[in-house]
């Protein structure tokens, strides 16, 4: 016997050691991410260059280990240079902000370490997942249909191309493109990137992704869809899929789903809602007049982990179809994974709705949080969102120098900060090359400060402007007047 | 209602809110009792709660889920486990006390993965350093996609990716990022062979190029055929290349299913290597394979979601030689070396940003050229994602803990419990090993003393593949361990066994032994 399996006797690993360190980086995460991370007194961010970071965290790895000391000490690290993505005053990204209850259900997705391939290995989850997607679907309108949670709200955008292409044309799954004929995507300038992405990921190529025209709010114009689909068709090619937006990324404009949902049904294509970002306001009795229509389409993303703070990744894809459509299109019947000679229910064993093999279990976080807060408890959240931006946006137009872009259907504010020293010159030759300059300077001040993060963007001609999406739960009226306030004394001096 | 951490509001608020947004002046309500009025949060009651529902989650996922006296599973029909975790999801909420009954609900119902009797899959037990960063991933909250919002994590991924990079043995260095597992990657390997072919493809799309062929083994994972399918190609263009009796590509079969495609007028652009297969742990051979693959111009991506770890272990590594004369790799620490699901990295040896060409779509949004730090550091133009989780932390952490020998040490050990494991099951009556493993897997079929008279031949074949999964069922429905079992070929249902965990000891495999005898004797 080699000697090493005399070794073999004992285990190698010391539960107790792990227990400890377990508990002790616990009491660090709650007091240095959650306590402090939400605490208006404290930064938002903690801004260091690369070079200086990477010195900061040593991050080598190395032959040999460290003490549970040097190790608590990087958890306290990783803390204070992350930033505080869930304190009152980050307004960078379409997520914010924090639910407690949702927290404890991802220490418990994390601790309970699982796939969601099959009931046998995730019995709870497997459930549980398809008891918030029927949930979902009934906010939708549907009483029946299907779905699967996603790696991202990009992944949805992927499963619902590949669904409308495989309805069209089935053999697609085993014959590949060269069998079918050019197919078309239409979309409008404002949706997400992933319309584009998923077009040259899935072989159909970026240039066969119409853009249709938009209002000057951002809205898709059906009727320029309509045309837009018959000189593609007049060109020889066929069209397959809208894909419209519910909530566009920058400026959270809804794309008027009944009036799309009309062409798609003329020309019969698939119709699927982005509605990543807006998908929350079906939780709302006042709001959800927004995505009127959004019945009538094929497919919807609705990202959980955005305006409700479900926590990163919570995507929802559903799906109105009946017919098992999404197995039959990702199948691939592995005998290691989904033996049919299993002594329960095999249609259970979800895997085969996915293109991913192992994936994680991402309804659990949600599940928790609706229990906690029920839907009532959701909309309200939803509800106190749109009435913060319409104090935000009351207040600013009181003020010189905030100049919105316009009137905000959504939760994104969109508006130029004007410095003193550019107010009433918007005659002059350079005006806009200055004003462009403003708002990346303020967005270095803040950071470096750490008082603030809001976001900006040029849009089309439109030069650099800000957009702060307001809609975390822990955000109050006096967050809005700091946030005023505050971009005022970083760009009264440009 | 009950005052919530979380502020749920009562009726009465409501109300005053809807008055107040009435007002003449159409200015929203400050005052003391307004909706608008300060963070609906109560922080102690916050932290209480979190610390208590930490206290369940120690106690019961972590202490008593890895001890052996415990049981891996409470099995539950779907009807029964429906009702007992009260499902359905309502318009009202619920007390801090029923959240937290909730939790512990959920884990007596789920599956103990860490427990040292679960090998059902090829991940397994628990690691507590990568516990602990994705305990930190999930408080801090933010996505992988620009410096500016996930500084710490962005660097952290790269110094991973350097290390495994590394490990491969890239001297001039590569690329790479994590994705939402090793299936991902493998079509990331895909997409990529794909650009680098005809980069117009991204715009033009597959139509106008000619027939394009990926090759595999025929033992290989499903997800290039998922990939094939998904990314336009077919699965019909995938070309299975047959394995040898110990389950590794044949590279001559490799070389004639290449000068058969170009015979049809396809043509063949990506080759998948597998190092270390899902059902027997197999590995191609990469040397022989990458100097086909060199002759013909092949795109050449090593599968090493499985056998990855081997790189970290001096006395294993042997079994990918030739890595580093291939175009990518995936390798998902979450398998062996533990760490926490998902973490799974995607590697490619090139300087030259393909992958960003590749995946770009460069939205103003998010990756402004205009920003005040290097924007290079903005890592999610990589991605087919826009949101991306920082997985890489969980591996960072855990290294910086246990160091490289230790890691090295614990893949040597799951490779001397499959020796160990293989011993025993020669040593035994009515074990009968597939095969000698060459890594963690180890498959064999248990054949009950009723059948062992039998002859070779399809009435033994047809009794003996109705064994496994009547002893499965009886090992979830007593609890006592998880084992998956499979077919492969034209083989009756057998067991593969895979050890991974350094808390899994020899006693506990001669367990398993004992237990599938007791669970299966009267078969």
């Amino acid at each position: 016997m080699e000697p090493a399996l005399c070794d073999l006797k004992d285990p190698l690993i010391n539960h107790a050691e792990g227990q400890l360190f377990l508990n002790e980086a616990f009491k660090i995460i709650v007091e240095e991410v959650l306590c402090k991370g939400t605490d208006v007194q404290q930064k938002v961010c903690e801004w260091r260059e690369p070079d200086e970071l990477a010195r900061l965290l040593d991050l080598e790895l190395r032959d040999a280990g460290e003490q549970q000391d040097r190790l608590l000490q990087r958890v306290r690290d990783v803390a204070k240079y992350s930033v505080k993505t869930s304190h009152p005053r980050f307004f960078n990204q379409q997520f914010a902000g924090v639910d407690y209850h949702s927290l404890a259900g991802r220490f418990l997705t994390e601790a309970l370490n699982t796939n969601l391939f099959t009931y046998e290995v995730a019995p709870v989850f497997v459930l549980m997942e398809t008891e918030v997607l029927r949930s979902l679907r009934q906010l939708v309108g549907w009483t029946e249909g299907d779905g699967i949670f996603c790696p991202g709200g990009s992944t949805s955008t992927v499963y619902a191309m590949n669904l409308a292409r495989y309805r069209l044309f089935p053999e697609v799954k085993s014959q590949g493109l060269w069998a079918l004929p050019r197919l078309a995507i239409f979309t409008s300038p404002e949706s997400h990137y992933s319309v584009r992405k998923g077009a040259a990921f899935l072989g159909f190529g970026t240039d066969n992704v119409i853009l249709v025209k938009v209002d000057e709010r951002g809205h898709m114009i059906p009727e320029d869809l309509d045309e837009k689909i018959e000189l593609s068709k007049s060109q020889g090619a066929v069209p397959f899929l809208v894909s419209c937006t519910a909530g566009t990324t920058v400026q959270g404009a809804f794309d008027p789903l009944d009036g799309i949902a009309d062409v798609c049904d003329k020309h019969k294509l698939w119709l699927h809602v982005d509605a990543a970002w807006g998908g929350s306001v079906l939780f709302s009795k006042q709001h959800r007049h927004l995505m009127k229509g959004v019945d009538r389409a094929n497919s919807v993303a609705w990202n959980l982990h955005k305006m409700l703070a479900a926590g990163l990744q919570c995507s929802a894809l559903l799906l109105k179809d009946t017919t098992d459509l999404l197995k039959r299109c990702h199948s691939s019947n592995a005998s290691y994974l989904f033996q049919q000679d299993k002594f329960y229910d095999v249609n259970l064993d979800i895997g085969d709705k996915s293109v991913q093999c192992g994936r994680k279990v991402d309804c659990l976080k949600l599940w928790l949080m609706w229990k906690a807060v029920g839907s009532s408890g959701l909309e309200q959240r939803v509800d106190k969102a749109f009435l913060l931006v319409r104090y935000l946006v009351d207040q600013m137009k009181k003020r010189d120098g905030f100049h919105l872009l316009s009137e905000p259907e959504f939760v994104n504010v969109c508006f130029w900060f004007i410095p003193p020293s550019l107010r009433g010159k918007e005659g002059n030759a350079d005006y806009q090359n200055k004003l462009a300059k403003v708002a990346p300077t303020i967005k270095e001040r803040m950071m470096k400060r750490g008082t603030l993060m809001v976001g900006y963007q040029p849009l089309g001609d439109k030069v650099n402007f800000f957009r702060v999406t307001v809609f975390s739960h822990l955000v109050s009226h006096k967050d809005m007047d700091f946030f005023l306030d505050e971009i005022e004394r970083l760009g009264s001096d440009l | 209602m009950e005052r919530h951490m979380n502020g749920v509001i009562s009726r009465e608020h409501q109300n005053i809110v809807s008055e107040l947004m009435h007002q003449e002046d159409g200015s929203a309500a400050v005052d003391g009792s307004g909706f608008l009025n300060g963070s609906s949060e109560d922080m102690h009651a916050a932290e209480s709660f979190l610390h208590q529902a930490m206290d369940i989650i120690i106690d019961e996922a972590v202490k008593k889920a890895t001890n052996v006296n415990e049981k891996v599973c409470e099995w539950r029909s779907p009807e029964q486990l429906k009702e007992l975790l009260d499902i359905e999801l309502k318009d009202g909420g619920e007390s801090e006390s029923k959240i937290l009954q909730r939790c512990k609900d959920a884990i007596r119902y789920s599956v103990k993965t860490s427990h040292p009797r679960f090998f059902n899959q090829l991940f397994a037990g628990i690691e507590p350093y990568s516990m602990v960063a994705s305990f930190i991933t999930e408080a801090v909250k933010t996505s992988l996609y620009t410096y500016e919002v996930a500084p710490v994590f962005t660097l952290m991924e790269d110094a991973v990716l350097r290390k495994m990079i590394e490990m491969i043995g890239w001297e001039e260095g590569g690329d790479g990022l994590f994705n939402p597992g090793g299936s991902m990657s493998n079509m990331y390997a895909v997409n990529l062979a794909r650009y680098r072919f005809c980069p117009d493809l991204k715009e033009v799309g597959l139509y106008s190029a000619p027939r394009l062929v990926l090759l595999t083994s025929q033992e290989s994972h499903y997800s290039i055929s998922k990939a094939a399918a998904l990314l336009g190609f077919g699965t019909k263009n995938v070309y299975l290349v047959p394995s040898d009796d110990r389950g590794k590509m044949i590279p001559s079969a490799l070389e004639e299913k290449i000068q058969l495609a170009k015979s049809e007028g396809a043509v063949p652009f990506f080759v998948n290597a597998t190092a270390g297969t899902t059902v027997f742990g197999a590995f191609d051979p990469i040397d022989k394979i990458a100097s086909i693959c060199e002759k013909h111009n092949l795109w050449l991506h090593v599968d090493a979601c499985w056998g990855g770890a081997a790189l970290i272990s001096k006395k294993h590594k042997h079994l990918l030689k030739g890595i580093q004369r291939v175009n990518s790799v995936a390798w998902n620490p979450h398998k062996m070396l533990m760490a926490s699901l998902q973490c799974s990295a995607f590697l490619v040896r090139d300087k030259s940003s393909l992958l960003q060409r590749c995946h770009s779509a460069r939205a103003s949004y998010l990756f402004q050229q205009d920003k005040f730090y290097d924007v290079s550091y903005d890592t999610g133009d990589k991605s087919v994602q826009c949101s991306r989780k920082p997985d890489a932390f969980k591996f960072w952490l855990m290294w910086k803990a246990l160091g490289t020998k230790e890691l090295e040490q614990r893949v040597d050990r799951a490779l001397n419990m499959a020796k160990y494991l293989e011993q025993e099951i020669k040593k035994r009556e009515g074990f009968k090993l597939i095969m000698e493993p060459e890594f963690a897997n180890v498959c064999f079929w248990y054949i009950p003393p009723s059948l062992r008279n039998l002859p070779d031949g399809p009435e033994l074949r047809k009794k003996l593949h109705t064994v496994a999964p009547v002893v499965k069922e009886r090992m979830m429905k007593t609890g006592s361990m998880m084992i998956g079992y499979q077919t492969h070929g034209d083989k009756p249902n057998f067991f593969r066994m895979v050890v991974i965990s350094p808390q899994v000891s020899r006693q506990d495999l001669d367990f398993v032994l004992d237990e599938i005898h007791n669970l299966g004797k009267d078969l």
